[in-house]
């Protein structure tokens, strides 16, 4: 089975942008000539896999390197402690006498900072540096990434907004200027800003390129919706992700799991839409998975017992087979479920299931603040904690002052002062803080109908992938795509961040915010041909349950669109409060 | 001020990352506490360093006096768990009293820590 997604089926012609990508990557190898050492990030060694598999590659690492090339190239990401390494390893090969050519590859782009370091270090002029211009990665056939990993904290550094503007820039080039933007967010207005300017810097020319292929494009900032990532996702890859951590389109674990023999081993699960199962299942209920399995299983069973009774045709013959050459992937699917029921069922699960769902109806405010305390008290992991509690902040709009306090105490005598800057990041981030507002949850709540009560089996609404809550972040886009923002005006003001919207032409038209609207009129709903797609992009990562969503969405009658998904990177509640915490030991 | 405010974060993590030495560590967490307690709304975190310091101390005691270097850098529950699976009741209430840990998470901490030496005796009479 393929361990990358095939991108054929993809609305965009997404594999024009891998090809380019391994193109890129190739010259790079080949305009250095003779044998060498390819050295890379492990942060983006997942990534390089993506769009070069096959390749044999070493991982930076602290250790020098040991190889008898005289020819080392590094491709590494533009940080700081990564530039401290090379130099390093180069001062010690000079300390060995050892004579070499070193080549370092920025992806996607150089930094004055990291050559600074270089000459601080005195390595510069032995260094060849150039560029990797590897902006994002198609994850499947329908979500790119940027694997931009610190997106989420914007405050301090404005590099990856710049880096996402230039992304969907690149894709500008490549298939239009697209004509609609919407954005809601702090950081999604200044990318929306910071794309524009690149339009009067550098502008695609719009005239031979015929209609753009995007029609729209939706900015999404993570801060809008921190509540969404907060709940456990219930889909099917939602939950491979929170439980196993699905990295690159593959979960990692024991062998033994997938009912090999040998123990201990850990073994690679690809998980992409070449799967055909998967790509029927991932989005799914899990509950509904689980019963999709078994009727499989019987029915495959019920076409062998008859295959072994009764003569056959030929062509029922070659049905047949056809049919078998289902089964690995019915047997994978299988075990991985099984797998996963085991944690699903867990009664500390479901409690949290429960405990989510009383937070998000934002009624029983001392049920929760209890819950919590208890969880605190029993030192639960801290990260199944944080969660809870950013869930219950935001929706609260803050804690009150005595409640925050305790809770601030207790967590730190529980788990250890460490955590003081943990908790100091989360109140800068105003994920967990003092009340300083009367909350307004309960009308967002109501005027976007985000607790919906819906059959999992025959889905309707969108709330089936968090069992009866409808992530805010895809209702928001639900509203976007139909109508632009003014329908939903006053709920937006009340949600963090500005919001704007614009359309662009050839010319880039002056954009501020709220001014111009799209006119939502014309759109072609006789179409059969080709739909008109819409990019939403979540600046600060999104989830599995989320993509599902809009999946469904796109899948449902009487849309006219197709929607694509670009993300800083696919997190869950625990990636993403981790990046809070990194400071911790 | 707010300057100040990140100087001192940033010597926090730095501070309980430290060198084992507990002086200048302490010290370090003292002083923290100090700029804190230079502005209003910084209380809470200068309490905490307090008593960051205050457990610090006590845990380094706790090594001397039990002879096994097991308690620092643990948290205050961990510390009062650990005192109680070792059977020293007496420290644990120390710790409890010391840094007024609530009634439910004390019960909660002795519940765990006898359940896990198996002491159902003990466990039955409270």
């Amino acid at each position: 089975m393929a361990q990358i997604p095939n991108l054929d089926n993809s609305p965009l012609n997404f594999s024009s942008l891998r090809e380019q990508s391994q193109k890129d990557l190739l010259n790079i190898l080949r305009n250095i000539r003779g044998n060498k050492c390819l050295i890379i990030d492990p942060k983006l060694s997942g990534s390089l896999a993506m769009i070069e598999p096959g390749v044999e590659l070493r991982h930076l690492s602290v250790e020098p390197i040991q190889t008898e090339y005289t020819r080392v190239v590094y491709i590494v990401r533009s940080q700081l402690n990564l530039m401290k390494l090379i130099s390093s390893h180069i001062k010690y090969d000079i300390s060995k006498g050892l004579q070499r050519d070193y080549f370092v590859y920025f992806v996607p782009r150089r930094t004055v900072v990291c050559e600074k370091i270089f000459e601080e270090e005195n390595v510069h002029h032995m260094l060849t540096i150039g560029e990797f211009p590897l902006y994002m990665i198609p994850l499947d056939e329908d979500v790119v990434s940027f694997e931009l990993d610190m997106a989420y904290r914007v405050e301090s550094d404005t590099s990856p907004l710049w880096h996402i503007a230039k992304s969907i820039h690149k894709l500008e080039f490549s298939f239009g200027v697209i004509p609609n933007v919407r954005a809601k967010g702090k950081a999604s207005t200044r990318v929306a800003d910071i794309l524009n300017r690149m339009q009067v810097e550098e502008p695609v020319n719009s005239t031979d390129m015929g209609v753009p292929e995007i029609k729209t494009l939706i900015l999404l900032d993570r801060e809008v919706d921190m509540i969404t990532p907060m709940c456990s996702q219930l889909t099917y890859e939602g939950l491979l992700d929170e439980f196993l951590h699905v990295n690159n389109g593959a979960v990692e674990l024991e062998a033994s799991v997938m009912g090999a023999q040998q123990d201990g081993k850990k073994i690679k699960v690809p998980l992409n839409s070449s799967d055909k199962l998967y790509k029927e299942t991932r989005d799914l209920n899990f509950e509904v998975v689980v019963q999709v399995l078994r009727q499989k299983a019987t029915s495959m069973k019920q076409d062998y017992t008859e295959m072994t009774t009764t003569t056959q045709t030929v062509s029922e013959l070659k049905d047949f087979v056809k049919k078998l050459n289902s089964l690995p992937e019915m047997t994978r699917h299988i075990n991985l479920a099984q797998h996963l029921s085991t944690f699903t069922s867990k009664a500390s699960f479901l409690g949290q299931l429960d405990i989510e769902h009383t937070i998000v109806e934002g009624q029983s405010y001392d049920i929760c603040f209890e819950y919590i305390e208890e969880m605190i008290h029993k030192q639960e992991p801290i990260l199944r904690v944080l969660r809870l509690l950013v869930l219950f902040s935001v929706t609260n709009s803050g804690l009150t002052k005595k409640h925050f306090d305790h809770l601030r105490r207790e967590i730190l005598h529980s788990y250890g002062f460490e955590h003081m800057l943990t908790l100091c990041n989360l109140e800068k981030a105003g994920l967990f803080k003092k009340q300083d507002s009367k909350s307004n949850w309960l009308t967002i709540k109501h005027a976007l109908k985000l607790v919906v009560e819906d059959d999992t089996a025959n889905p309707k609404d969108i709330s089936y992938v968090f069992s009866g809550y409808a992530p805010l972040s895809i209702r928001l886009v639900q509203h976007a795509v139909r109508s632009g923002w003014r329908s939903i005006e006053e709920i937006l003001k009340l949600l963090p961040g500005p919001h704007s919207e614009f359309k662009r032409g050839g010319y880039p038209s002056i954009s501020s915010s709220e001014t111009l609207h799209a006119v939502p009129g014309n759109i072609d709903r006789a179409s059969d041909g080709p739909r008109s797609l819409v990019l939403v992009v979540f600046i600060g990562g999104v989830t599995f349950a989320e993509i599902s969503a809009l999946r469904f969405l796109s899948a449902q009658h009487g849309m006219a669109y197709d929607l694509i998904v670009g993300t800083t990177k696919v997190v869950n509640g625990h990636t993403l409060l981790e990046t809070f915490m990194d400071n911790v030991p | 001020l707010l300057w100040k405010e990140s100087w001192e974060l940033g010597k926090n993590p730095m501070a309980s990352k430290g060198s084992p030495l507990h002086g200048p560590r302490i010290k370090l967490i003292e002083k923290a506490q100090n700029l804190f307690a230079e502005t209003k709304e910084h209380t809470f975190e200068s309490k905490a360093a307090e008593e960051h310091a205050k457990l610090l101390r006590c845990q380094h005691d706790l090594e001397v006096s039990t002879k096994q270097a097991i308690f620092v850098d643990s948290s205050i529950s961990d510390t009062i768990r650990t005192c109680i699976v070792l059977g020293n009741h007496r420290a644990a209430l120390k710790v409890k009293n010391d840094f007024k840990v609530p009634e439910k998470r004390w019960y909660w901490l002795k519940v765990f820590a006898l359940a896990t030496i198996r002491d159902w005796d003990a466990l039955e009479k409270f």
